[in-house]
């Protein structure tokens, strides 16, 4: 008997089969930690372990969960009485306790992100003092909201840990308030911001005779890479339909919904840049060393990315925008027609809550 | 505390009491119904999430508490989410689907009168034809309280890698939805057709090969 060519026989079945299953889709891997980022980790697990040294014991108890409890999905955008949240209200706390938790805050988050928080922070502070609480703006109102237990304020915000701070163990900060989720996984040396919701009413106010706008940076370079695109690009982004609310906003983790708008891939050089510089006002709230390895997982996904928006294209008009690729979803959307009153979320639909790294 | 400080905190608070900002946290007088749609090969899933403002939670809970003890029973909440999947048009390549009620839940009047309970209805609907590969359309309307409604809706990503989402179309205000997709070949069934296609492929090369070969000289010994 003449032998078989075995090779031949093993491509010919081989390749055939590889070519069937490579029609499924594969989850991103996971990053691994470099560096810089095992050192911001460190720093951020002293500053986390130095904050913990200010509490007693009951603060403790009040202020720890575990990492895989429910605490880590009961977040919200609500303002406290509209919803209860667990943790340590800063009100409460001692100034040395509060100034070390900011210092958590600052170990985990950027500059420019620390500073977006206390913006909107003290933009509740503002609201808290305006009108005395009174809904405004619409007739029919139904009085203060302080009358129905709607409290707002810089005092209105908690912090929570989950999990032992630890430079290998997963573990997570939640820090949030009216208007305010900033959720860091840190876990396998790396760090991870989603989901989080930084939102903001009032949308510009003065302090110190300074103007802030806490979101300003995510209006005016979204009104301005919209006005980049030619006008064949807008007629692909622009969506037909308005688009009243956040889609993915609290409570909705794990729902992916099918992408619109503009492919990425379709942008020029300039347009993409402009489009990676307005998702770093998301991205870039976290510290530089996550921030830039989030970047550089959306800047590879980027022809897989789609930019949507609805609404106004001139700055100072109503618009809803939508940036999502396979490890991303941004949405900003005013609320009810206010331009001072805006919702945004930041989602990895693959890394919510560091979902990829802690099944490592 | 600094002399500096109190002056900042001062203007701080100052500024604060000036601002003539309307205050409220969250929407007041309109009713958001946000819907996303599932689509799987045998049916449609449907989640809807309803949350009333502040300005007209009360006059919704009394349509709902239609006893009006305050609060919403069993038989209530099931009534009324049957009123919902009743003012909702659903159907498939034109046939129309009826909507099953799967799970209701109510929240609490006072989180209703706050503008942020949300009552989240879950509903299904079998789709016909459902081995069928090739394209099909999904319509999808909800003309529940439109005076007051405001609409999100959207098509989540099917789990099954087999159905793709194509284009999709809305009227403006997001009361209606309709969605071409595709179901693809099963991709196992078209690996195993690959394989029955490469073992096909190797037998032929297996046989050109031996027409191929020289004659055996007789006496020669076959070490194979």
């Amino acid at each position: 008997m003449k032998k078989l060519n075995v090779p031949l026989l093993w491509l010919a079945v081989t390749i055939p089969l590889a070519a069937g299953f490579m029609q499924r889709a594969g989850s991103p891997p996971a990053p691994s930690a470099s560096n810089s980022s095992a050192a911001t980790t460190s720093k951020v697990v002293a500053a986390a372990n130095m904050f913990l040294a200010t509490l007693s014991d009951a603060e403790k108890a009040k202020g720890t969960f575990a990492f895989s409890s429910s605490q880590r999905t009961g977040w919200s955008n609500l303002p406290t009485g509209a919803f209860q949240r667990n943790g340590l209200r800063f009100g409460d706390l001692a100034q040395q306790k509060k100034d070390a938790a900011f210092g958590l805050l600052a170990a985990a988050l950027s500059r420019d992100g620390y500073q977006k928080v206390m913006n909107i922070m003290n933009g509740d502070e503002v609201l808290k003092n305006s009108n005395g609480g009174q809904t405004g703006g619409r007739q029919g109102g139904r009085g203060p909201a302080q009358s129905r237990g709607i409290q707002f304020g810089r005092d209105e915000y908690y912090m929570a840990l989950l999990g032992t701070p630890s430079t290998t163990s997963p573990w997570m900060i939640q820090f949030g308030g009216h208007h305010l989720a900033i959720n860091v996984t840190v876990a396998a040396g790396n760090q991870v911001m989603t989901p989080s919701l930084p939102a903001a009413q009032p949308a510009k106010y003065t302090l110190n005779g300074q103007t802030i706008r806490p979101l300003g940076n995510e209006n005016d370079k979204g009104f301005a890479l919209i006005n980049a695109l030619t006008a064949a690009q807008q007629k692909q982004a622009i969506l037909n339909y308005e688009v009243k609310d956040l889609v993915l906003g609290p409570g909705e983790d794990g729902k992916v919904i099918q992408p619109e708008g503009i492919l990425v891939s379709e942008l020029n050089a300039s347009q993409q840049a402009m489009l990676l510089d307005l998702a770093h006002e998301w991205v870039g709230i976290l510290n530089d060393e996550g921030a830039a390895a989030k970047m550089a997982e959306i800047k590879a996904n980027l022809p897989r990315t789609y930019f949507a928006w609805s609404g106004a294209t001139k700055n100072g008009g109503l618009a809803y925008y939508r940036i999502q690729g396979p490890t991303l979803v941004i949405e900003y959307a005013p609320q009810q027609g206010d331009l001072d009153h805006i919702h945004t979320i930041y989602r990895d639909p693959t890394n919510d809550y560091g979902a990829r790294l802690v099944t490592q | 505390m600094t002399a500096r400080a109190l002056a900042t905190r001062l203007v701080f608070v100052l500024v604060c009491l000036a601002s003539p900002l309307a205050v409220e946290a969250h929407r007041l007088d309109e009713y958001l119904q946000a819907t996303r749609l599932s689509v799987a090969r045998d049916r449609i899933d449907l989640e809807l999430d309803l949350t009333a403002g502040a300005d007209v939670a009360s006059a919704v809970f009394a349509s709902i508490d239609t006893n009006h003890d305050g609060r919403i029973s069993p038989a209530e909440g099931e009534a009324y989410a049957k009123r919902v999947l009743t003012s909702i048009v659903c159907s498939a390549d034109g046939q129309s689907l009826p909507l099953t009620l799967v799970d209701r839940r109510f929240p609490e009047l006072n989180e209703m009168k706050l503008g942020t309970g949300v009552i989240r209805l879950r509903g299904s609907a079998a789709l016909p034809a459902l081995a069928a590969t090739g394209r099909h359309q999904i319509y999808y309307r909800n003309a529940h309280k439109p005076e007051i409604g405001a609409y999100l809706v959207n098509a989540l990503i099917p789990t099954d890698n087999r159905i793709a989402i194509g284009h999709q179309q809305r009227d403006y205000a997001q009361h209606e939805l309709m969605i071409e997709y595709e179901v693809r070949r099963d991709p196992l069934r078209s690996s195993l057709w690959w394989l029955l296609a490469g073992v096909a492929m190797a037998g032929v090369l297996y046989v050109t090969r031996l027409s191929r070969m020289p004659s055996r000289v007789p006496g020669n010994i076959d070490c194979a």
